[in-house]
């Protein structure tokens, strides 16, 4: 990609979440908005990487099983995934405890995310944040073309 | 603060301090390589896709 082609398309998504976040949530251009861009996310996941998965499904799915091998082999690097499935599961958990009993006290996590969306640069900055993430999942590390 | 904002500030703080040990560390997987993983097959790519724009559609467009 040309440094010029780079940087257009880095100043058009800039402009992009400024403007989304100036929506609010009820309007019907954000709800078209988020679903273009999740279509065209999906769009490039099919173009960009068909054929280009560094693993099959199988084996992927497979992986993180043999617990007694990844211990003896990487004892740190599987108690720090363990860790993170931890506090994941923390976090999910708690949200589900707060969202179920419905307090006021018991603040869930989409209602901490609401005061960051309440202004126009925390929704817009998430906005960034979140088009990010789906950028890399969707194109991120792909196998090379033509490799086996 | 409420009881369960300090529960979510603790939960924020236990993830910010293991993410910046784990980005650190070498032998340790960091939130990069969390991702990494989920993207090696396309089950795991579409399932972390699902999940983030559900996430977005929440987010955006629900979020009351």
């Amino acid at each position: 990609m040309s440094r010029a082609l780079g940087v257009g398309l880095l100043a058009g998504a800039v402009a992009f979440c400024w403007w989304e976040g100036g929506l609010h949530q009820d309007q019907t251009a954000a709800h078209w908005s988020v679903l273009a861009v999740i279509g065209a996310t999906l769009l490039a996941t099919v173009l960009a990487g068909a054929g280009r998965q560094p693993e099959p499904v199988g084996r992927w799915a497979r992986g993180p099983f043999p617990l007694r091998r990844h211990l003896a082999e990487d004892r740190a690097g599987t108690l720090g995934a363990a860790l993170w499935v931890l506090v994941v599961a923390a976090v999910v958990g708690w949200d589900l405890n707060s969202f179920v009993h419905q307090a006021h006290d018991l603040p869930t996590l989409s209602s901490i995310f609401g005061h960051v969306t309440s202004s126009r640069a925390g929704r817009a900055g998430l906005f960034a944040l979140w088009l990010a993430l789906g950028a890399t999942l969707a194109l991120g590390w792909r196998r090379s073309r033509g490799r086996a | 603060m409420s009881a369960g904002a300090v529960v979510w500030v603790v939960l924020g703080a236990a993830a910010l301090l293991w993410g910046t040990v784990s980005s650190v560390g070498r032998e340790l997987p960091g939130p990069i390589a969390a991702l990494r993983w989920f993207a090696r097959s396309w089950l795991g790519r579409a399932l972390a896709l699902c999940a983030w724009g559900g996430a977005g559609w929440h987010l955006f467009c629900q979020r009351p």
